[in-house]
Formats: C-alpha cells, sequence, structure tokens
C-alpha cells in the first residue's frame, strides 16, 4: 500500500524534489496523551509548511522543498525543543539537529538525531504562583521576629543568668566592664576637651558618674553597656 | 545546556516575575469564547444537526461543535488564514473537513471530541486554483465499503480520490484526462448498489455553460462512461443538481421490486434552461435520469415556466425546491418509486409582501430517516415568524405539513438570514422528539429554538469586533457628594435632609464597618465586584453567550477602582454591543439602522469611535449637561454600491441615541427612536446622520476641547460633527496647527488645510510634503503613536551615574510600515519608518525580511520607544530563523544630559533630528500577532508591552527585559543600580508571563490597554475571534494594600506585644521598688 501510495505522489509530483517530513511525540509523564496536550502544529519557520499532530500522535508535513528549516511545535500549555532540518532531496533522509533559541541555526558542533523527528515534551507551562497563606511557624521563622522573640527572653533571663554565675566569672566581667568604663570615661572627657555642647557633656559624665557609682549589682552591666554605647553614638 | 538556560531563566525570574494566583482566574480576567458567524452559502459548510450537536465553519475559519442544548462549545478547531474551511461532512462519528486553496487538505476528526485522527494532503496548495466562490468544484461524500469506510472528494473541479477513512491513505485517484479543459465538475453522487460514482459538472460553450456527467468505477476508479449533455445554463451555481435516486432516505428500501431494472434507479441530472433559442425564452426544468453507461433521454418536467431551483439540502435524498415565475414554491421529487421528477407538494405562493418577508427553505431528515422540508417566513402581522414543515414519505408517496409559529425579536437580533433544522417525526406521534431550528440572524446571532421555545443565543458578532472603546462609568452619588463635584453645592436644608434619609442605613454601616475592622476584608484589586446591585434579572432567555446583565443607569457605577467599565464595541454585522469589563456580560446591544440604504439593503462597517464631550450646538435637542456620548464614524455600503459616511452618536450606558442635529435640518425625528419596550430593548434601530455622500479617507478629532469630528471625503474636504458656525470658526482658527499624513500608493503624503472663500465652503487638505519609500515599496499601515495627546509622566531617565537621558518626546511622530507591491513578491523588503507627519523627515528606519510573500510585521510607538516584531529568516552563517521583537529607544542628543527639549520645539527646527537611538533585537519562540503598551492613569507605572502569539496565548514582556540599554557583560554596579540586567538573545519563555494562562485566546487581532483609578493598574483587552480581559499591575500593586498583607498577623502582634506589656510591667514596677529599697 505504502509503495502504491508512493508510486502515486511520485508521478504526481514528478517535478518536485521534495520530501514529507514525519515524526511523531514521544509521550511522557509531562504529557501523557493526546487529551491533554489538545491541538498542537509543527511548524518549519514562519508557517510555510506546516501539519498538526493526530490523535496518535504523529505528524506528517507534506512536500518539504529543500533547504534549511527550523522546526518547532505550537502548542499551547507544553514546550518542545526546536530542531534544525536540513532537507536535501527527495530520497535521502533529512538531518535534523537540536537547535536552541537565541543561538545562530548554523552550528558544527551539535549531533544528529534520529529521523522521524522525535519530539519529547520538556515541561508544561507553569502559569501560577501560590498564594501565601498565614501560619504561625512561617511567622517564628521570620527573621525579625527571631530577633524579637530572643531579644525578649535575654532581657527577661538575663538577671537570672547573672544570679547563677560563679562569682569569680562575675568578678572578671566586672573588671572588663570597669575597663570599658574607664575607656569610655576617657573619650567623653577628650569629647569635653574638644569642645563639644557643655550641656551634653555634663549629661554623659553625670550619666557614667551614675554607671561607676552604682553599687556592681545585678542587672547593672545591661544598662552600663547601653549607656556607654549611648554615648559612643553621640 | 537546556538545563543552563532553563536554570539562567529561573534565575532572572525569581525577582522579575509576577504571576496571577490559580484563585484570580475568573476575578481579575475573563475570557469569552467565541466561534465566529456560519458561513451558510455553500452546502458545504452550512450548520448542520447530528444528534445533540450542531456542526458548523465560520467566516472567523474555525470548525465548531456546539451543544445543541445549552449553546456551549463542545469543541472548535482553529484554522489558519491561508488553510480557509471549504467544507465538512459529518458521517457516523467521524467529521471529514476539507481546507486549503480549492481543498487540499482533509481532516479527519473525531465528532465528540474534536481529536484529529487523520490529516491528508490531497494536492499541494499552490496547483488550487482559486475560483468564486471558493467552495465551487468541491465535493465530499461518504460510503460504507467493505473494510470501513470511504470518502470520496472531488478536489479542484476535476480531481476525485477516494481515502479509507480508518487509515487516511489514498484508495484511488481520478483526475479528468483533459484538464486545461473547460469542465469543471462540482457535483458526485455514489451509487454503491451499481458501484457506481457519477460526477457532473458544466463546461463552457459560446453564450452560455452545457453539462457533463462521467461515470467512474467505485472500487478502482476507472472510467465508465463520460457524455456531454446539451443544455444552455446561465448559472452555473444555481441552475443544475444531481438528485438522488427515489429509494435513498426510505426508510424501506425493500420495498422496491427486486426485478426491476436498476438502471432506472440511478440519479437524475436537474436543470433549468431556456426552452427555446430565442433570446427572452421562460425557463423550463429538464431532467436526465442517469445509469452507468450514461445512456438514456432528457425528459422536460411539466408546469412550465420556472424562475429557479434551490437544493435544501435533500437532493441526495430525491427532493429540491423548485419556484415558478408566478411565486408559487414546489417540492419537486420522485412521486413514487421509481417514477419521473414531478411536483410532490406546493407551498403556494412565497413572493415576499407587505405582510410576510421573504421565505427560507430548509431540508433535513428526522428521527425516521424521511425527508422534512421546512418553510420560515417572517409575519409583519403577527410579529413573529411562522414556521411549516412538510414531511415526505415517498414510498407510500404521501406527504404531510404540520406547522407553529414562535416569537423571534426582529428587533434585537434583525432578520433571519438562514436556517438549519432537526424536525422531528410527526409521523410517529407516540414519540415526541425535539423539533430544533438554529436561526442565523442578519446581526449574526446564532439562535436555537426547541419549537416555540427559544433554548439560548450565541451572539457570534463579537467575533468580528471592529472599534473599541473603553468608557468609565459615573461615581456612585455618595462619591459625588462626598467630593463635592457636581457643579452646584447641596443647600443646608437639603443636606439634612439627605443625612437624615441616609440614617436608615446607619446599623449596616455599623455592621459592615465591625466587620470590616475584625475580618480584614477590604476591597482588593482581586475581589470579585459584587454585581448585587444590578436589579434582577428581566430577560427572559435561559441562556446567552456571553451572559446579558441587565443594567440601569443607577446601578451602573464604577467600582473603587475603577475596574467596572464599559466596553463599546462595534461589530462587522450591524450591532453595537456594551460589555462590563469586569465580567465580559453584555449590559446593552443596539443595531445601526442603515437609513435609506434599509430598502437596498447593505452593511455598515465601522471605522473608528471616538468619546466626544457634550456639544454646543444652537438647537441642540436637550442632551443633559455634562454627558459624554460617543461618536462612531461608519461607512454604510449599501448593496447598489453607494458608500456614504455616516456618524452614530449615543450614551455609552444606554445605547441612547443624542446626535445633535442641527435645528435648521428640520429632520422629523422618529418618536420611537429612544424607546424600550418591557424588557428594556431598544425597539427600533439606532440612526445615524449622514456626514459625507461618499467614502472616508480619515478622520480626526478637532482640538478645540469640545471633542468636534474632522471627517476627510474623497476630495480632501474637511466635513464636521457637528457642522456649525461655531466649529466652523473653531476650525479656522486650529487649520495652520493640523497635519495629515495620508497614504497614497507607494508613498505617504503630508497635507495642511486650507480654506478658500471663493472656491469651496470647506477647508480643503492640500499635500506639503511626500515621502516615498522605494520603487516597489507598498504603504501598508501608518501607526500613530499609542501616547498621543496624553501627558508624559517623565522626559528622562537617570542613570546610574546621575547623568539623565532626555527622551525624544516629538509628539508628531507616526510608524510606517511598508511592503512589496503584490505584482512582485519575490523581491523587496518590508519597510519600517518613523516619521514626522509636520514635515515628513524619516527618522529611523530599518528593511526587514519578506517572509512566505507576507510583511508580517506589528508595531508599537509609545513616547520614545518603539517595539516592533518580525520574523528572520536569515539562515547563513550565523543567522538564526526566527521571530524577533526589537526595542528601539530614542534619546535627545548625543548622550547623557544633552537636551533638545524635544516635545516643545517646533518641528521645522533642525534640532529635531539630534537625538541618539538604542536598540537590540531578541528572539522570540512565537509569532507575534498583536502589540501594545500598556496605560495608567498619569504614565508613571512602567510601561510593559502586551503581545499575543500565534499558539493563542497573551503575553506581558516587562520592561526591564527589553530595555535597549542592557549590557553585553555582566552588569556594572552602576548599571546594576539602574536595574539593568546582562542581555540574554532569547526572551524567557516562561509561562508566567503569559496572563491568558490556560484560556486558548483565538485569533487575536487587537490590543488594547486602559487605565483604571489605580495609578499601577492597567486594564488589557484582547479582541480577536475571541474576547479576553484581564489586569495588569506592571510594578506590582503599590497602591493598594498587598495581597499577601495579613491582617491577622498584624492583630496577633499587635495582640502579642500587648500581652508582653502586660507581662513585663508588674516585674519592672517590682524591680524599681526593689532598686529604691536597696540603694
Amino acid at each position: 500500500m505504502k509503495l502504491q501510495l508512493l508510486g502515486i505522489s511520485a508521478i504526481l509530483f514528478s517535478t518536485c524534489l521534495c520530501l514529507d517530513l514525519t515524526g511523531h511525540v514521544q509521550w511522557n509523564d509531562i504529557c501523557p496523551n493526546y487529551r491533554v496536550l489538545g491541538p498542537a502544529k509543527v511548524v518549519l519557520d514562519a508557517g510555510k509548511y506546516s501539519a498538526r499532530i493526530t490523535r496518535n500522535g504523529n505528524f506528517s508535513i507534506p512536500d518539504v522543498d529543500p533547504g534549511i528549516y527550523a522546526l518547532s511545535v505550537t502548542s499551547h500549555d507544553y514546550i518542545f525543543d526546536q530542531f534544525r532540518v536540513d532537507v536535501v532531496d527527495s530520497t535521502s533522509p533529512p538531518h535534523v539537529r537540536s537547535h536552541i533559541l537565541g543561538t545562530p541555526l548554523i552550528s558544527a558542533t551539535s549531533a544528529f538525531l534520529r529521523y522521524p523527528i522525535v519530539l519529547v515534551p520538556r515541561h508544561k507551562n507553569n502559569y501560577f504562583t501560590p498564594r501565601e497563606s498565614f501560619n504561625l511557624l512561617g511567622m517564628f521563622q521570620n527573621p525579625m521576629v527571631m530577633i524579637m522573640v530572643l531579644t525578649g527572653v535575654m532581657m527577661l533571663g538575663m538577671p537570672y543568668i547573672m544570679k547563677h554565675l560563679d562569682p569569680q566569672t562575675l568578678e572578671e566581667l566586672k573588671s572588663q566592664q570597669g575597663k570599658i568604663a574607664s575607656i569610655h570615661n576617657s573619650i567623653q572627657n577628650g569629647d569635653v576637651k574638644s569642645g563639644l555642647s557643655a550641656l551634653l557633656a555634663a549629661e554623659e559624665e553625670s550619666k557614667a558618674s551614675v554607671a561607676s557609682g552604682r553599687a556592681p549589682g545585678n542587672g547593672t552591666t545591661i544598662q552600663q553597656r547601653k549607656a556607654g554605647r549611648g554615648s559612643r553614638r553621640r | 545546556m537546556q538545563l543552563l538556560w532553563c536554570l539562567l531563566s529561573l534565575f532572572i525570574f525569581t525577582f522579575t516575575v509576577r504571576a496571577i494566583h490559580e484563585s484570580e482566574v475568573g476575578i481579575v480576567d475573563w475570557h469569552t469564547k467565541l466561534v465566529g458567524v456560519p458561513m451558510y452559502a455553500s452546502h458545504l459548510t452550512k450548520p448542520v444537526f447530528h444528534e445533540d450537536t450542531v456542526f458548523t465553519a465560520t467566516s472567523n475559519n474555525v470548525l465548531a461543535a456546539l451543544n445543541a442544548t445549552d449553546g456551549s462549545i463542545v469543541w472548535r478547531s482553529i484554522h489558519d488564514a491561508q488553510d480557509a474551511i471549504m467544507g465538512f461532512k459529518v458521517h457516523d462519528d467521524s467529521l471529514y473537513a476539507l481546507s486549503g486553496p480549492a481543498g487540499s487538505t482533509l481532516r479527519i476528526y473525531d465528532v465528540s471530541t474534536g481529536h484529529l485522527i487523520h490529516e491528508k494532503r490531497l494536492h499541494n496548495p499552490m496547483e488550487g486554483k482559486i475560483h468564486e466562490p471558493p467552495t465551487l468544484g468541491l465535493a465530499l461524500t461518504l460510503v460504507r465499503a467493505e473494510g470501513g469506510d470511504q470518502s470520496i472528494v472531488l478536489t479542484n473541479g476535476h480531481t476525485v480520490q477516494c481515502i479509507h477513512s480508518s487509515t487516511g491513505e489514498i484508495a484511488w485517484e481520478w483526475r479528468s484526462e483533459d484538464q486545461s479543459s473547460l469542465v469543471m465538475y462540482t457535483h458526485i453522487y455514489p451509487d454503491t448498489q451499481t458501484s457506481t460514482l457519477y460526477v457532473a459538472g458544466f463546461a463552457k460553450s459560446v453564450r452560455s455553460y452545457t453539462l457533463h456527467v462521467s461515470t467512474l468505477n467505485l472500487t478502482t476508479g476507472g472510467v465508465i462512461a463520460s457524455v456531454n449533455i446539451p443544455a444552455s445554463i446561465a448559472n452555473t451555481l444555481t441552475d443544475f443538481l444531481l438528485l438522488g435516486p427515489s429509494r435513498v432516505g426510505s426508510s424501506s428500501t425493500t420495498s422496491i421490486p427486486s426485478d426491476a431494472n436498476a438502471d432506472a434507479f440511478g440519479p437524475s441530472l436537474v436543470w433549468l434552461s431556456p426552452s427555446s433559442t430565442a433570446s427572452n425564452a421562460p425557463l423550463s426544468l429538464f431532467s436526465a435520469p442517469l445509469s452507468p453507461p450514461l445512456k438514456g433521454k432528457v425528459l422536460t418536467i411539466p408546469n412550465t415556466p420556472y424562475k429557479h431551483i434551490q437544493d435544501v439540502g435533500l437532493s441526495d435524498n430525491g427532493l429540491f425546491m423548485a419556484f415558478r415565475d408566478n411565486g408559487t414554491a414546489e417540492v419537486l421529487g420522485y412521486e413514487t418509486g421509481g417514477s419521473p421528477v414531478g411536483v410532490v407538494w406546493d407551498f403556494g405562493d412565497v413572493t415576499p409582501s407587505a405582510s410576510t418577508s421573504g421565505s427560507h427553505f430548509v431540508g433535513a431528515l428526522n428521527g425516521d430517516g424521511n425527508p422534512c422540508i421546512g418553510k420560515i417566513v417572517w409575519s409583519n402581522l403577527h410579529n413573529q415568524v411562522i414556521h411549516q414543515t412538510f414531511e415526505a414519505n415517498l414510498q407510500q408517496g404521501t406527504g404531510q405539513v404540520t406547522g407553529f409559529t414562535f416569537p423571534f425579536e426582529t428587533n434585537e437580533h434583525g432578520t433571519i438570514r438562514h436556517v438549519a433544522f432537526s424536525p422531528s417525526s410527526h409521523l410517529s406521534p407516540t414519540n415526541e422528539t425535539p423539533h430544533k431550528l438554529l436561526l442565523v440572524t442578519s446581526t449574526g446571532s446564532l439562535q436555537l429554538w426547541d419549537r416555540n421555545v427559544l433554548q439560548w443565543v450565541r451572539e457570534e458578532s463579537l467575533a468580528t469586533v471592529q472599534t473599541v472603546t473603553i468608557v468609565e462609568l459615573p461615581p456612585t452619588r455618595e462619591e459625588v457628594i462626598g467630593a463635592g463635584v457636581g457643579g452646584k453645592s447641596e443647600s443646608f436644608w437639603s443636606k439634612i435632609a439627605r443625612q437624615i434619609g441616609d440614617t436608615k442605613n446607619l446599623p449596616h454601616y455599623i455592621i459592615h464597618f465591625v466587620t470590616r475592622f475584625v475580618t480584614g476584608s477590604y476591597a482588593t484589586p482581586s475581589s470579585p465586584i459584587s454585581l448585587a446591585r444590578s436589579g434582577p434579572s428581566t430577560s427572559t432567555l435561559p441562556h446567552l453567550f456571553p451572559n446579558r446583565s441587565p443594567a440601569s443607569p443607577e446601578t451602573l457605577v464604577r467600582d473603587p477602582f475603577s475596574f467596572r467599565q464599559l466596553l463599546i464595541a462595534s461589530t462587522a454585522h450591524g450591532k453595537l454591543f456594551a460589555l462590563d469589563t469586569s465580567t465580559g456580560a453584555i449590559v446593552w446591544s443596539r443595531i445601526l439602522g442603515l437609513g435609506w440604504a434599509r430598502k437596498v439593503g447593505g452593511r455598515i462597517a465601522p471605522a473608528k469611535a471616538f468619546m466626544v464631550r457634550k456639544t454646543e450646538t444652537g438647537g441642540g435637542n436637550g442632551v443633559p449637561e455634562g454627558q459624554e456620548g460617543i461618536a462612531l464614524i461608519t461607512q454604510r455600503i449599501a448593496d447598489n454600491t453607494l458608500v456614504d459616511t455616516v456618524i452614530f452618536h449615543f450614551d455609552p450606558l444606554t445605547g441612547e441615541d443624542i446626535k445633535t442635529v442641527t435645528s435648521t435640518d428640520g429632520v422629523t425625528e422618529n418618536p420611537r427612536v429612544n424607546v424600550k419596550d418591557a424588557c428594556g430593548r431598544w425597539v427600533s434601530p439606532l440612526e445615524g446622520v449622514d456626514a459625507i455622500a461618499g467614502p472616508l479617507i480619515d478622520v480626526f478629532l478637532l482640538p478645540d476641547g469640545k471633542d468636534t469630528i474632522g471627517m476627510l471625503d474623497e476630495f480632501l474636504q474637511v466635513q464636521l460633527y457637528p457642522d456649525t458656525p461655531i466649529t466652523r470658526a473653531s476650525l479656522t482658527s486650529l487649520a495652520p496647527q493640523l497635519y495629515f499624513a495620508l497614504r497614497a500608493g507607494t508613498q505617504v503624503l503630508g497635507h495642511q488645510l486650507g480654506l478658500n472663500d471663493e472656491l469651496s465652503f470647506f477647508h480643503v487638505a492640500f499635500p506639503t510634503w511626500g515621502v516615498s519609500f522605494g520603487e516597489d515599496e507598498e504603504v501598508v499601515a501608518i501607526i500613530k503613536s499609542a501616547n498621543k495627546g496624553r501627558e508624559v509622566a517623565s522626559i528622562g531617565r537617570v542613570k546610574g551615574d546621575r547623568s539623565t537621558l532626555y527622551k525624544y518626546l516629538n509628539p508628531h511622530l507616526s510608524v510606517v510600515i511598508s511592503a512589496p507591491r503584490t505584482s512582485s513578491p519575490r523581491s523587496g523588503t518590508c519597510g519600517l519608518y518613523v516619521v514626522d507627519t509636520v514635515k515628513g523627515t524619516v527618522l529611523y528606519h530599518v528593511s526587514l525580511p519578506v517572509v512566505n510573500g507576507k510583511c508580517d510585521i506589528q508595531a508599537v510607538l509609545d513616547e520614545n520607544w518603539l517595539v516592533y516584531s518580525y520574523y528572520d529568516d536569515d539562515a547563513e552563517a550565523g543567522g538564526a530563523k526566527g521571530y524577533r521583537i526589537v526595542s528601539v529607544e530614542m534619546y535627545e542628543g548625543n548622550g547623557p544630559d544633552e537636551k533638545t527639549s524635544s516635545s516643545d520645539i517646533t518641528s521645522y527646527s533642525g534640532k529635531t533630528t539630534e537625538f541618539s537611538v538604542y536598540e537590540q533585537v531578541f528572539a522570540v519562540p512565537h509569532g507575534v500577532t498583536a502589540i501594545a503598551t500598556t496605560t495608567t492613569k498619569f504614565g508613571v507605572s512602567t510601561k510593559d508591552i502586551i503581545i499575543s502569539s500565534r499558539k493563542n496565548a497573551v503575553h506581558s514582556i516587562p520592561r526591564r527585559l527589553l530595555n535597549p540599554r542592557r549590557p553585553k557583560r555582566k552588569p556594572t554596579s552602576e548599571e546594576a543600580e539602574e536595574m539593568l540586567v546582562q542581555y540574554d538573545p532569547a526572551l524567557p519563555d516562561d509561562g508566567r508571563l503569559v496572563l491568558s494562562h490556560y484560556y486558548d485566546v483565538a485569533d487575536v487581532r487587537q490590543i488594547i490597554t486602559a487605565s483604571s483609578l489605580l495609578e499601577s493598574t492597567s486594564l488589557v483587552l484582547a479582541v480577536g475571534t475571541d474576547l479576553f480581559l484581564t489586569r495588569v499591575a506592571t510594578s506590582g500593586t503599590f497602591d493598594v494594600l498587598s495581597e499577601n498583607f495579613n491582617k491577622m498577623q498584624l492583630v496577633l502582634t499587635v495582640v502579642g506585644l500587648a500581652v508582653a506589656i502586660a507581662v513585663t510591667k508588674p516585674m519592672v514596677r517590682r524591680r524599681k521598688l526593689r532598686e529604691q529599697w536597696y540603694q
């Protein structure tokens, strides 16, 4: 039958050196059948030659003249590879190479693919972004919230930690704080000397004196540090 | 490599893409799926019933299956322009469709799903001869044979092919020996009993046509006989037909005597030709019974003279209609099996009269297999359609007629143009089968009636939208009062009265406030717009596609963000529609009147629609203060070839006629012009004003603040609407500032207006410059700048190094697209030019390749940004075939910080040519059918490009991807500050950029964008076979609370903080106290 058909077409188009370009779609997990694929078309160049994909996944583009073509698939929901097809004459099978959009059509590198052409659905278009929903865990995973919570915990827990520290380390800490405080004092004095506003200095000095003069009890370290930091900023 | 590419695109898109959420589908967008108006001129394309489905081929080149019960689309197959549908036939569970020049392709579909089973090329499209009509010389029939069905196809007027339906392979082919001869075959009839195929056609003789018949062997395709039948036929389309033998279609074939001569039961050729050689001899009807060896004689059918004959689709079943000179319509056929052709039934006088319109006749087989002929006639007396059905029982030689009337809405749908029906069987009254009628009306609507009950209506003329105007709705009463607009301040007492009146809403307001405060349900851009305000449905129609939401002016108010606007669409079928942009439902519709051409017939071709403000005229007929109207400028093409320019002026909210006729005109107003019936439909068509007695050349809006319309007629005279001394005076004062660029064959001519009092009353346009674009280039289109007349938000672009590129904002730019002349399609190139329309300077020019003999170029120019698309077919070394989008930006001077104030300087200044161009080309995977930029209220938001692609999708391309200054290397920190990303030649094919997501938006011809009240959001309307509308926020919805804003989170945080304070407060107090104790 096929031979007979070929014979007929050879008689009919004896003047034409053209060839019927055939191929099929390889159904896969992305696109399992024709029903999900929907109407799709195989197009050479800008639609000079085209054929629709039939229910069994085959296509046949009739009477393609010799030349170099870019073959693409027009499908609404699926993305297929593009091919470069070189039709030489009506007898020898065409050369099929893969082609990537935005690269030169003629490149020496790509290897020949098999003919008839096998079209593989590469991926399905994803049109939507998922909506962000409210969840408590997500809220607490937010770094800002985490910092907030940590600070709160620190504020509440610090006195108890200080209470349970052994006296030696407490002493060390105190001495370190004393050093820091003295450094701060010296800087502040220098500031006064260099002629900054007298009022500011007085305030700082009073604060510093309060800090240094205060009995080294529990919980004062943070206040001191804060005061020191505040003055540095000013 | 593929993976790399995907990763790269993913990387770019993680911070650029704003796709919609799946739950917003149908809320922020709508899609009206249409098929188009059926083609009913040919037997092969007219709508047919098959079980509970209607199949139709439409003028939009769509093959569709509609559910006859509810009118929904079961499936549709959209064809390309070069693959026009020529005909189809339904047989069992397959649909056979012929398409392409002279039927070059046969496709076999599954009728229930529309799945393509086979596609077979019958001949090269180049060999297809174009006939008038294109379906001439085509025939398609199906025969049952051993080993499955076979389809027998006659194409090109001389080739018959027999194709196996199961495999799609050709069993045999026959070509008439002498293809160059004048014999053209048009009819085929397969006779399976004698295994003979009868092929009938005509041949040109000296003064008229003679008939030609050949018989072929049905199994091999071999020729049995071929004869010429002397006849002189005047009209080859209507004056002859091949009438099937009498036994076909009868339910009891066994009643044929087995010993009867089989030859007697072949088909008959029936034709109409003059009974004598005299020039005005009356026409007689002849019949020639055919047999395989084609021996027999010509019989004359008595009852001369006949005027014409009509095949109502039952010729295979042995019935046709014939009309006598005295207006009588007769059903002709074989009265009994084997008898010669004679009159079977007489429908009586069917001549159109004052009380009845012309009759439509339609034939079909009913459930019992009996042929039925239906007659449909509009009665002016009853304002109803009278439908009669003749059911023949040829075996018994009997027939009967039944009838009923049904209330067709002629005010709403015009006149009936075509009828298809699926008759019930009257001879067996036990099973009351439905009797379905499908009407195609002059306004392009499709209606299905089951006896006298309307089942559904599809407004298919919406697939032929010509002009679209988007109109904002007026604000609600509360908003008007709140904003203090409306001119007059209300008095103290009226304010008190209003506020007391409003107190009845107080409980509702409080409840609403509390719920809103607690749940945080504010109006968001994606919340559905409540249509609860619209009144109860007055429509009695059960189904209407698209839905109709009747609305009164009180309910037509805008929503908080003005997403609800009115879309005024004029169609090619003379009907106006107003659609709700939030749902796509029809708000009102009205037929455009034909004026004087009503008597001769004609059509209205809309050219342009303008939104115009109130027109002040001396004797204006009471246009309410501040009311806006739409002026639709159309060309009325009467059937007697006269063309007039007609203006329709109406209120966009209701469709009410508000045309301003000058009082001197003395036009007698039709009292019914603005009358509605009980269902809220307009009683009479909208009539226009004849503005020009001739075609329209160009139309423009006069910039006089009153929105006067100026029209150029074929003598280039300016006609005004409204035409008053005031508007004339303003035209005289504005004339020196008006410039037009008009196409004139190979060149574009610039025109200005002048008035010579002595010669003419009118201003006449005279050419001031001309630009021709090469020998063989023809001007195809002139595209005006998209932002014409709109404010420009920013005049420059600040670069990363703090220098500024000033936009080239010449207000007179137009894009001209040229194509090689049709006489020389092979050579030449397409051209794209940016022209200054004041002095004709070509500012930018590219030559683009011609692809498939066409220049498929889409372009849009907005401010200083030109974007165009084309197909690059250069396959030479380094070239890559594919679709391209080019982004071009024009900036003043030769570099940054150079300013020529191009928006303000006179066009005659030499500085208008001092500008620099930045351009970049991008590859896109699919062809572009339309292109537009987004429009926002103030133009501050980023402008994105909206394109529609050949895969029936509408995409948005962010501006940052199309920025022509994208660097070709890694962006420097300065460039990164400008948000420039590295150049990638391919624009990503990302699904999240597809605005139309899974909607299949067929064949988009035009994209229109409109602004809403939100600066961030733009409405995008795609018009083609389908209608699609969505909203886009190009820079994010910066002016409304984010969709992701979580009131719950906020409330929880506040509550958490309050609890924390409550917990820590006593602790702090305790410690302070302790501190004071121990200090």
